[in-house]
Parts: C-alpha cells; sequence; structure tokens
C-alpha cells in the first residue's frame, strides 16, 4: 500500500486546499457582493474595516463565532445541526471533482529547500490539479449537487417551524424542478464532445485548433478571431444551463425560499451564529461550481484563449531556459509547475467572472413568485432544452454522415 | 480505488470539521439563556397558532414524483448522448436518431399531457 | 493489512448493513428516510468499487438525489404522531421482527452456501479512466442494439407511472381516516 497510500494522501491534501479555498474565497465573495451591490445601488459598501474594507468579513466571522447559540425548543438536534454540515459537503465535492489547471508531469527527484536543504526524494508523478478523477467527470458532479436538497429539507423539518418547513419544502421542489433543465441542458454539449470526462472536453477546446463546423464533408473554418469554445456549438444550451444554476444555487431571480419579507427568512429562519454562515457557503460554493461548470463545458476551462496550450508551455520553458542562462538553475519540475499555474490563473479569472456575473444579476433582477418560477421550470426551460437536444442530434446526424 | 478511498476519507473530514465549527461556537458563545418568546416558533413576532391541521399542498409530492420520472428518462440519454458520435460515423446515425426519438416522443407526450392537465399548476 | 480493496467493500457493506438496520428499526420515519439516504449512498459506493462509476452516478443522482427526496418530502407532508403510535412494540412485536429476520438470513446463507462451489465469474475491468468512459459507450451500444425493445418500454411505463401518479393525486376522500 506505499504507492497507494502517497496517492491516496496526496489526494486528501488536495481535496482539502480546494475545500479551504472555497471556504477562504466566500468572504472574498461576499465583500465583492456588498461592494458592488453598493456600486449599483450608489452608495458606499464596507470600506472603513481594513483597507476597502477587506476584513469586513473576517470580523462578521468572529462575531458570528462568539452569539448565543440557538435551539429551537421542539426542534429535533439531529436535524438541525445535521442541515448546516449537510450544507458544507455537496459544493466541495463538486468543486473537487473539476479541474482547475493541465496536470503536469513530475519527474523523479529529491525535493530541496532553497536549493540545499534536502526534504526527500519523491518518484515520477502525474500531479492533477483536480481532488479525484472518477472518470465519468459530469455524472458524480450532478449525482452530489442533487445531494443539496437535503440540507434544505433537514433545516426545515428540524426547525420545528411551520414556515420552515414550507419553505423548505417550496425551496427543495424549486430546486429538484430545475435540476431536470441542468441535466438535459447538458446532453446537448455531451453530444457534441462526446466524452464524459472533463479533460477530454478541455481538450477539444483547445486554441490551437480554430473554430470549424462539419457540414456533409465540407469543413467551414471560422475566423481566428473567434475563440474554440462550446458555446459556439450549442448556445442555447448554455443559456439554459446557466439559467438553471440560478435556481440551483437558490440565487436571485429565483431566492424567493429564502427572501426577507416573503416567507420570513425560509428553511434557515431558526439559524444564527456560525450554522446560519455554513448555509451560506455552502450557497457560494454551489456558486463556484456552477460559475466552474459553466467556464469547462462553454468556455474552454482552463484554456487560454488565442494562446495555444503548447505556446503557453514553450514560453515557460524559454524563461526557463533563460534563467538557466545565468546560472540560476531551476529544475524542470518548476517549469512544469509554472505551466500549469499559468492554466490555473485562467480558470480563475473566467470562474471569477461568472460570479460576478451572478451577483450583477442578483442586483439587478427583481424576484420572481413561486407559481412564475416553477412554470418557467417545467414548461419553458424543459421544453426547451428538449428542443436543444433533438436540433443538435439531428444537426450532428446530418452534418456527420459519412458520404 | 485510491480516489474512491481518498474521496470516502474527505467526506468524513468535511463533516468533522461542520461539526467542528458548529463545537466551537456553540462553546464560545454566552450561555443560551432561553425564555419564552424565544423559544416560539418564530412568525415575525405574532404569537403562533400553534395549530397543526395545516394542510400542505400535494403539489409538492406531484413535483417529486414527475421529477424522478423526468430524471429517469434524462440518465438514459446520458450514454446515448456519449456514444452518439460513435453511431453517426459508422453510419447508424438515422437509425440512433430513430431508437431514441421514439423515446423522446413518449417523453415529450408524458411533458404535454402534465402540462395539459395542469398537474403542477401552483395558481390553485 | 488490507488492501483498499478489501477495505472498501468492508467498510462500505458494514455501512450499507448498519444504515440499512437503521431504516427498520426507527420509530419517527423521516429518521429511518435519512438512515435510506445513507444507504444509497454506500450501495452507489459499492458501484465504484466494481469499477462501475457511471452506475453509481446514476445511483447518486436518481436514488439518493430523487427518489429519497421524494421520500423525505412526502414523510414531511403527514401528521407523524399516527405513524408513530402505530410502530409496533413489545414482545409479540419485536419476536415476530426477530423471526422473519432469521428465516430471510437462514435463506440468504443457505443459498450462498449451497452455491460457494462455482464462484461468480466476472471480469474486472482495467484500472483508469479511460475505461470508465468506455464502459458506458459499451452501455450505451447495448442498450441500442439488442435491448432495444425493453428500452422503449421503459419509456412507456415511465409515461403510465405519469399519469398514474397524477391521477392518483386527484382522488379526494384520502386513504386514512383523520381522527379530529
Amino acid at each position: 500500500m506505499g504507492k497507494d497510500g502517497l496517492e491516496i494522501t496526496l489526494n486528501i491534501v488536495k481535496m482539502l486546499v480546494i475545500f479551504l479555498v472555497m471556504v477562504q474565497l466566500v468572504p472574498v465573495l461576499v465583500w465583492l457582493e456588498r461592494r458592488v451591490s453598493a456600486f449599483m445601488q450608489n452608495r458606499f459598501g464596507p470600506n472603513r474595516v481594513g483597507p476597502l474594507g477587506l476584513i469586513q468579513l473576517l470580523a462578521d466571522a468572529v462575531k458570528f463565532l462568539f452569539k448565543e447559540p440557538f435551539f429551537p425548543e421542539k426542534g429535533m438536534a439531529v436535524m438541525y445541526y445535521g442541515a448546516p454540515i449537510m450544507a458544507l459537503i455537496p459544493g466541495a465535492l463538486a468543486l473537487a471533482a473539476i479541474p482547475l489547471g493541465t496536470p503536469f508531469h513530475l519527474e523523479e527527484a529529491d525535493w530541496n529547500l532553497f536549493g540545499f536543504i534536502p526534504l526527500g526524494h519523491h518518484p515520477a508523478y502525474d500531479f492533477i490539479l483536480q481532488g479525484y478523477d472518477f472518470g465519468v467527470g459530469i455524472v458524480i458532479v450532478l449525482g452530489v449537487s442533487s445531494l443539496g436538497a437535503y440540507s434544505l429539507l433537514m433545516a426545515g423539518w428540524g426547525s420545528s417551524n411551520k414556515y420552515s418547513l414550507l419553505g423548505a419544502l417550496r425551496a427543495s421542489a424549486q430546486m429538484v424542478s430545475y435540476e431536470l433543465a441542468l441535466g438535459l441542458s447538458l446532453v446537448g454539449i455531451l453530444m457534441v464532445f462526446n466524452t464524459f470526462s472533463f479533460y477530454d472536453i478541455v481538450a477539444q477546446q483547445n486554441p490551437a485548433n480554430p473554430l470549424t463546423f462539419n457540414f456533409l464533408g465540407t469543413v467551414h473554418t471560422m475566423p481566428w478571431w473567434i475563440p474554440n469554445w462550446g458555446i459556439f456549438y450549442n448556445p442555447l444550451g448554455a443559456l439554459i444551463f446557466f439559467c438553471a444554476s440560478f435556481a440551483e444555487t437558490n440565487r436571485l431571480p429565483f431566492d424567493l425560499p429564502e427572501a426577507e419579507g416573503e416567507l420570513v427568512a425560509g428553511f434557515h429562519t431558526e439559524y444564527g451564529g456560525f450554522a446560519l454562515l455554513m448555509f451560506y457557503i455552502g450557497e457560494y460554493g454551489h456558486m463556484m461550481v456552477a460559475s466552474a461548470l459553466m467556464a469547462t463545458f462553454y468556455f474552454g476551462g482552463y484554456t487560454i484563449p488565442y494562446v495555444s496550450n503548447e505556446a503557453v508551455a514553450t514560453f515557460v520553458s524559454n524563461t526557463h531556459h533563460f534563467l538557466g542562462a545565468f546560472d540560476l538553475s531551476i529544475h524542470s519540475n518548476w517549469a512544469a509547475f509554472v505551466t500549469s499555474l499559468c492554466f490555473f490563473v485562467s480558470m480563475l479569472v473566467k470562474i471569477l467572472f461568472f460570479l460576478l456575473i451572478f451577483i450583477w444579476v442578483r442586483w439587478t433582477l427583481p424576484r420572481f413568485r413561486y407559481d412564475q418560477l416553477m412554470d418557467l421550470g417545467w414548461k419553458t426551460m424543459l421544453p426547451w432544452a428538449l428542443f436543444n437536444t433533438c436540433l443538435t442530434a439531428v444537426w450532428l446526424a446530418i452534418s456527420h454522415k459519412p458520404v | 480505488m485510491s480516489a474512491l478511498l481518498a474521496f470516502l476519507i474527505f467526506v468524513g473530514i468535511l463533516a468533522a470539521f461542520g461539526g467542528f465549527l458548529i463545537v466551537l461556537s456553540s462553546s464560545l458563545g454566552p450561555r443560551p439563556k432561553p425564555n419564552p418568546a424565544k423559544n416560539m416558533p418564530y412568525e415575525s413576532g405574532v404569537a403562533g397558532t400553534e395549530t397543526n391541521e395545516s394542510r400542505i399542498s400535494v403539489k409538492f409530492y406531484l413535483t417529486a414524483i414527475l421529477f424522478i420520472i423526468f430524471d429517469i428518462e434524462i440518465i438514459f440519454m446520458y450514454p446515448w448522448a456519449v456514444s452518439f458520435m460513435d453511431f453517426v460515423k459508422s453510419g447508424q446515425g438515422m437509425y440512433i436518431l430513430g431508437a431514441m426519438g421514439i423515446f423522446i416522443l413518449l417523453f415529450v407526450v408524458g411533458l404535454i399531457w402534465e402540462v395539459k392537465s395542469k398537474a403542477l399548476d401552483w395558481n390553485n | 493489512m488490507l488492501s483498499s480493496q478489501d477495505f472498501l467493500f468492508y467498510f462500505l457493506g458494514a455501512l450499507s448493513l448498519i444504515f440499512g438496520l437503521g431504516v427498520v428499526l426507527y420509530r419517527n420515519p423521516i429518521y429511518s428516510a435519512l438512515c435510506l439516504v445513507i444507504t444509497m449512498i454506500s450501495v452507489a459506493g459499492i458501484f465504484a468499487t466494481l469499477d462501475a462509476w457511471f452506475i453509481a452516478g446514476v445511483q447518486l443522482i436518481v436514488y439518493a438525489g430523487a427518489v429519497t427526496v421524494l421520500f423525505v418530502m412526502v414523510l414531511m407532508l403527514f401528521d407523524l404522531k399516527h405513524e408513530m403510535k402505530t410502530f409496533s412494540k413489545g414482545v409479540i412485536g419485536n419476536g415476530v421482527k426477530l423471526a422473519s429476520s432469521g428465516v430471510l438470513l437462514g435463506m440468504f446463507s443457505t443459498y450462498i452456501w449451497a452455491t460457494y462451489a462455482t464462484e461468480p465469474t466476472f471480469k474486472p475491468m482495467a484500472a483508469g479512466a479511460t475505461s470508465s468512459i468506455k464502459a458506458t459507450k459499451d452501455l450505451a451500444t447495448s442498450l441500442f442494439t439488442s435491448y432495444l425493445f425493453a428500452f422503449e418500454v421503459i419509456g412507456l411505463l415511465l409515461l403510465v407511472i405519469a399519469v398514474g401518479a397524477v391521477t392518483l393525486s386527484r382522488i379526494t376522500g384520502g386513504t386514512h381516516h383523520h381522527a379530529d
């Protein structure tokens, strides 16, 4: 179990890092949300605590930690306390399944700190920027995200408050209805890319190849300034996926179950202190997963547009040789790592872009009424997703028919 | 296998982390001082009616059942989507399209019937 | 020391057994339903140890993410005090439970003992990511060539279920007498 043990430990460490990144990104996102909303409402957001108000969320978290622990009188402890824990799990697991950069190959080397303190010897290893890779990619991500309905239901029932229960039932009914549109809109893009694995999907959106459409044997190549992204193969699917992920994360305009002024505060009425914050960590985690999926399927994943993957690798190795000429010998493992880091930064930029759109839409659009929401899910999005699937299938069958 | 083991250990660590956070916040706060006003289920400050006769609508059950049915149909579309291009490239595109087309037709008939019969109208 | 495959099998098997017992032994139906969720997730894990990653994902999506959500949602619609009162307690009730589970266990062990000589032969698939996609494509191929009729009949069956569920929910009067 030696090599197995190394791999398991490394995977666990990677997943912990991803989880901690998710948890630490939440305060940044909340700060961003408060500043952006303030900007849109023509007022200042938090700008006193720390530079630009960035420490505000740390202060808030510490304040939440010291609040009086509250337990409703007739509540059930297992469900009341289990719900916030259950809220953390699906987001973190789904985020660990999405590749955030290219895998890079570490050669067998001795590991030296600062070049002269020996730390040990590691064998040749393929390091993937992904917590776990089961090979079926999106199916596991969808399966784990659909477990998010339980945190809502447990919170509603464990609070023993009939408005909480009603809010929880409505929230889970909404989440469940939009999972259909979500799953169905992905069928279209899976048909185009012909695989489940995230790596193959991103590899097929390689910027080295221009965007091409096959039609009955003739290949139409699009001009170079249109990137080779999935959204151009399936724009309707991208739109439906994006809108359905708003509803999945209970985010405005699909915000009714947790809106103030409607069912008080919905399923987390009876929560205070840190347990409430854990619900928000879960919600922002889901938002990050939705953004990462959107980036992976429709916007090229971790590739940098207009710059092919090989160009980045040669750029980094040229820099490495350049530095080597000055006798600053950096091991080739570092070159591989820096290459992967460039792609990771590109993926982060794309995820942040979509998170900004999430925040922007929240403070722009008014909220839907519940029956409008359910009508939209069942009578508009599901038929359009089905239409998108059929259209993509027919188009692909006609255009790729071997003549 | 090692990926699955790491996955399970990670779930355990997450649950432990969540439990630790809850225990931490419970122990760091001041002693809970329950009084009758705080213990009542929150209904915007109004004294609750405390009856258990609330008939929650049956539409939740219908939503969940129809979700299961359509979800199973979507799950059947996943292997089809992934192997679609292989069938097309080997010349059997029309066959695979027709086979799934009948299935999608049944899906659409179910959807149309469900919409027409106002099963999921939340207006009632 | 156990290999990771064996450890996973024993751990997931024990998990599904314990929570399966929890399903039948809890008095509160919602606790039973939550134990059922964990049982479904461990069964998905057992599928994964057999390298059936797609089926594991489908088990998570459909069973743990849809069917048990239905159970939990529907259980929340009811007044559960009536259900909890009808849970059988006492010597005769427990005796019947023990006897029937003993009979079931006896049947299973006899069957396993009788067929022990002929071990099941299944080919373990090659480990690695690409085999999962090939396995799914093979599943699709066999579904649309050898089992096409069964596949279409499933579609028809799902339609019948949808119509039946909606019709059943329209029946007024109910099945339980409300003790008002």
